[in-house]
C-alpha cells in the first residue's frame, strides 16, 4: 500500500458573481450570499464582507494576512484538524481550481503597516503570485472582546471553508489536468534505480520566535509547541495536513498547499535522483531544544531516510535562518550533502550580512532575495480589505518586497533573487 | 541626448605637472583634456566632450584629505559635468585613494555618477569599492587606451542608467551589494538542480558569497578571577523601562549603559525588552535569565570574582548590520577597558 494522491485542476479564468455558485467551463460563478451563509456564524466574528478582484484592475488589497487555494477532498477529510476531522490527508481525490486565490485580511492588527498587500495591476501585480489570479477576498470583523489567536483562527477557518467550497463546484467537471503523487516508502526502491542519490527535504513549518496560540493548528490542528523533527510524506503536505501558522513573513498557505520543493523533487524522482521523503521540524526558542532539533533531524535524514543529499528551507526571521542552518551542519558532518534556501537577511544592502550563519561545507546556497529590499507600488483606482487605511493605500507608496504578498516564498516557490553587484 | 560634459581628474604625474618633487602641487582645472583625459575624450566618441581636466599632486591629497577633496569638489562641480572620470590610478596606491575619495564625494554631494579604474591590489579599491563602480586594470599604464575605454563605456552606462551586468561582464571590482533580479526559474527548482549537481561532483555556484568573517580568539584572563573585575554585557534587548536611549527593537544603530549601583539585582517592575528577535516573555518576568545580576553579586560578595562592573551595557542583537555591531562592539569594548574591566560576560540570545 502506499499514498496516492491525484490532484484533479480545473482551471478558472473568470469570475463572477452569480445566484448560484458553479463552474461553468473555465468560468467559476460565485453565489456571494450564499457563500457568506457558509461562513457566517462563528461567534468570534463580528461581520464579514466578501469581494471579488481581478487581475488588470488598479486594484489594491490591504491588511493581507494570508492565501488559500482552492481545495476539497472528493471523499475525505478536508484540511484535517483544523476543519475537518483528524485523518490522514495525501491519498485518495483532491479538486483543485487554478487561477483563483482566496485571500484573507486582518482586521483587528494595530499596527496595519506590518500587514502586506496584493496589487491587481501594474509591475507590482507581475511580481506577485496573487497579482495574477482572480481573488476572493474575505474580511471578517472580530466579535468584542476577541482575542488576536480566536480572530485569526476564526479568519483562517473561514478561508478554509471557502477554499472547500469553491473547489467542490469541480465535483462534477472535466478536469483541465490531472497530476498524481505517489511516493514508495523509502526503503523500496526499485533495483533498476537504485544508483540514483537519495534526497530528503528538511521542511522547518514554524517558528517559535512567538508562541502559538491554541487554535492555531498547523500540522494536523496540532499548534506543534513541543515538536521534535518528525517524517511526513510529501502528499500529506500538499493535501492540507500543513499550514501556515499566524505569523507569515513572506510565507503563505498557498505556497504549502502547492509546495515547489515538493513538486521539484517529484518532477526529478526516479530520474536524477530518489525522493526518500520529508522531515518537518520547527524553529525553537531555546538552545536545548534548537540543538535537539538539529541533530535529531539529521540522523531522521542521514540514518532513518538514508538520503545522501537534504534540502533545506526555514520560516520566520533570523533564529529560524540559524535553526536551519545547524540543522544543515549537523546533516553534512553525518556525510549528507546540503542545498539550503536562504533569504537575504541583509538590513542594508550588503552582501556581508546577507548570512547569519558561518558552518563549513554549507556552500550550495539559493536566495529568494530580500524582504527588505525597497520597491515602489504605483497609485491604484481602489483599496480593498483596507477600508480604514484606504487614503494611505491608495497612493504611491515606497515600501519593500515584504510588502507585497507573493513576491517572496521563503520556502521557494518565486523567482526574485538577490546578486551581489 | 545633449552632449554630456565631463570632466577627468589626474595626480601630477599623469596630469603633466611633473614628478614626485610637484606630489605637494594643490588642486587646479584647466580647460579640456590633458594626458589621459585625451583618451577619455577620445572613447566618448561623440556621447560627450572633456570640459576640464582637475589635478593635484598625490602627496597634497594624502596628507590632507578631507580639505583636498573639498577643494577639488569645488574645482569639479564650477564646470556643471554630467560625468566625473577619474584615474585611471592603475597600481598606485596615493592616486588610488584620491580617486575613490573624490568619486565617492562627487556621487554624494553632486548627485552624479563618477567612475575610476585601479589593479586589484590598490588600497583604494578595497576602501571605496562599496560606494564607487571601480574598473580592474592593470598595474601599470601599459593598456591605457583599451582600460579607458572599457571605464568610459560604464560610466556612459551610469549616466544614461542602464542597467549594468554584473561585475565580471563589465570588468568593475563587486561592490558587494545586492540587487534583485527575476530568475528563469523559481527558487525550489534552482535548489534542486544545485543539489543534484553538488551530489554529483559538478560544479555549481551558490547564489550568496560563503562569508568570511574574521575569526577573533577569546583573549587570556592575566589575573584570577578573584582579583578581576568583570562586567556584563548582552545584545538580548534588556532597557530601563521607557527605553530612555531609544534603542531599536531591530537593526540597532544604538546601545545603552544602565548602572547597577546598589542593586543587588535586577527589579522586573524597572526593566522592559525591546527585543523583536525572540519571545522575551519569560526576560521580562525576570531580567536575571538574560542578564545574572544577583548571581553575579552573589559571586562577588563570596569573594569569587573581584568586583562586579557598576554599567550593564545592552543592544539589541537582531537583524543588526555588521558594520554597526563591529561599531558598537569597538565603542563598548573602549568604556570597558577604560574602566578597567578586566574580563565581559556576554549573554545572548
Amino acid at each position: 500500500m502506499r499514498l496516492r494522491l491525484e490532484l484533479r485542476r480545473s482551471q478558472v479564468n473568470a469570475l463572477t458573481a452569480a445566484s448560484a455558485t458553479r463552474l461553468a467551463g473555465q468560468r467559476l460563478d460565485v453565489d456571494v450570499d450564499g457563500l457568506r451563509a457558509v461562513l457566517e456564524g462563528d461567534p468570534r466574528l463580528a461581520r464579514l464582507r466578501i469581494d471579488l478582484v481581478h487581475p488588470g484592475e488598479r486594484c489594491r488589497i490591504g491588511r493581507v494576512f494570508d492565501v488559500v487555494a482552492p481545495r476539497a477532498k472528493l471523499d475525505g477529510s478536508d484540511f484535517p484538524g483544523v476543519l475537518g476531522p483528524v485523518a490522514r490527508a495525501g491519498d485518495g481525490v483532491t479538486l483543485a481550481l487554478d487561477g483563483v486565490s482566496i485571500v484573507l485580511t486582518d482586521q483587528q492588527a494595530e499596527h496595519a503597516a506590518m500587514l502586506a498587500v496584493i496589487d491587481m495591476a501594474g509591475p507590482t501585480a507581475a511580481l506577485s503570485t496573487f497579482g495574477r489570479t482572480h481573488n476572493v477576498v474575505i474580511s471578517a470583523w472580530p466579535a468584542a472582546g476577541m482575542g488576536r489567536a480566536e480572530y485569526l483562527a476564526a479568519v483562517r477557518l473561514a478561508g478554509l471553508k471557502t477554499a472547500v467550497h469553491l473547489a467542490q463546484a469541480a465535483r462534477e467537471a472535466e478536469p483541465d489536468a490531472v497530476q498524481v503523487f505517489e511516493l514508495p516508502s523509502p526503503a523500496r526502491v526499485p533495483a533498476e534505480l537504485a544508483h540514483l542519490p537519495r534526497v530528503a527535504y528538511v521542511f522547518q513549518i514554524h517558528s517559535h520566535q512567538r508562541p502559538t496560540g491554541v487554535d492555531e493548528g498547523i500540522l494536523y490542528g496540532d499548534p506543534v509547541r513541543r515538536m521534535v523533527p518528525t517524517i511526513l510524506h510529501p502528499n500529506e503536505i500538499l493535501d492540507g495536513a500543513v499550514l501556515r501558522g499566524f505569523m507569515g513573513r513572506n510565507a503563505t498557505t498557498w505556497a504549502i498547499q502547492n509546495h515547489p520543493v515538493i513538486r521539484a523533487l517529484y518532477a526529478e524522482h526516479g530520474r536524477t535522483l530518489w525522493f526518500t521523503g520529508v522531515v518537518v521540524t520547527v524553529a525553537h526558542a531555546t538552545e536545548p531544544e534548537r540543538v535537539r532539533s538539529a541533530f535529531m533531524a539529521a540522523d531522521l535524514v542521514a540514518h532513518v531516510l538514508g538520503a545522501d543529499g537534504a534540502l533545506l528551507t526555514k520560516i520566520g526571521g533570523g533564529a529560524p535562518h540559524v535553526d536551519m542552518a545547524q540543522a544543515a551542519a549537523q546533516c553534512e558532518a553525518l556525510g549528507v550533502k546540503t542545498t539550503l534556501i536562504v533569504e537575504d537577511m541583509s538590513t542594508d544592502g550588503s552582501a556581508e550580512g546577507m548570512l547569519l550563519f558561518d558552518f563549513p561545507g554549507m556552500d550550495a546556497l539559493v536566495n529568494v532575495g530580500s524582504g527588505q529590499h525597497r520597491l515602489p507600488f504605483p497609485a491604484m483606482e481602489r483599496v480593498v480589505g483596507a477600508d480604514d487605511l484606504a487614503m494611505k493605500l491608495g497612493g504611491e507608496m515606497n515600501a519593500t518586497y515584504g510588502t507585497l504578498c507573493g513576491a517572496i516564498e521563503q520556502i521557494g516557490a518565486t523567482n526574485v533573487m538577490a546578486v551581489v553587484e | 541626448m545633449n552632449s554630456l560634459r565631463v570632466v577627468c581628474y589626474l595626480n601630477q604625474f599623469f596630469g603633466q605637472l611633473g614628478g614626485e618633487d610637484k606630489a605637494g602641487v594643490g588642486p587646479q582645472a584647466v580647460k579640456g583634456a590633458v594626458g589621459p583625459a585625451r583618451a577619455v575624450e577620445q572613447a566618448l566618441g561623440g556621447a560627450g566632450t572633456v570640459v576640464a581636466t582637475v589635478r593635484c599632486g598625490d602627496n597634497y591629497v594624502a596628507e590632507q584629505t578631507d580639505k583636498a577633496v573639498a577643494e577639488l569638489l569645488a574645482l569639479v562641480a564650477a564646470e556643471r559635468p554630467d560625468l566625473v572620470v577619474a584615474g585611471p590610478a592603475f597600481l598606485a596606491g596615493r592616486y588610488g585613494v584620491a580617486c575613490g575619495a573624490l568619486c565617492a564625494a562627487v556621487q554624494a554631494e553632486l548627485g552624479i555618477p563618477a567612475i575610476t579604474g585601479m589593479h586589484g591590489e590598490n588600497p583604494g579599491v578595497d576602501l571605496y569599492r562599496r560606494q564607487v563602480y571601480i574598473v580592474e586594470t592593470g598595474a601599470e599604464a601599459g593598456r591605457m587606451l583599451a582600460e579607458v575605454g572599457r571605464l568610459v563605456a560604464l560610466g556612459l552606462k551610469l549616466v544614461r542608467g542602464e542597467p549594468l551586468g554584473p561585475p565580471a561582464a563589465e570588468g568593475y571590482f563587486a561592490r558587494g551589494v545586492t540587487r534583485h533580479v527575476l530568475a528563469e526559474r523559481n527558487a525550489a527548482e534552482r535548489a534542486v538542480a544545485m543539489l543534484t549537481a553538488k551530489l554529483a561532483g559538478r560544479p555549481f555556484a551558490s547564489e550568496v558569497p560563503l562569508p568570511d568573517f574574521p575569526r577573533i580568539p577569546a583573549p587570556r584572563l592575566l589575573k584570577t578571577l578573584e582579583g578581576a573585575t568583570i562586567a556584563l554585557v548582552t545584545d538580548g534587548g534588556l532597557v530601563p523601562q521607557g527605553n530612555p536611549d531609544g534603542i531599536e527593537p531591530l537593526n540597532a544603530t544604538r546601545y545603552g549603559g544602565y548602572s547597577i549601583e546598589g542593586k543587588a539585582g535586577l527589579d522586573a517592575g524597572q526593566y522592559d525588552n525591546v527585543h523583536r528577535g525572540y519571545d522575551t516573555t519569560y526576560v521580562k518576568q525576570d531580567p536575571h535569565r538574560l542578564v545574572p545580576v544577583d548571581v553575579a553579586r552573589e559571586l562577588e560578595e563570596q569573594g569569587a570574582i573581584g568586583k562586579l562592573h557598576e554599567t550593564v551595557y545592552s543592544t539589541t542583537g537582531v537583524a543588526t548590520t555588521l558594520a554597526h555591531s563591529a561599531r558598537m562592539g569597538r565603542e563598548i569594548a573602549d568604556k570597558l577597558r577604560q574602566a578597567g574591566v578586566d574580563a565581559v560576560i556576554l549573554t545572548s540570545t
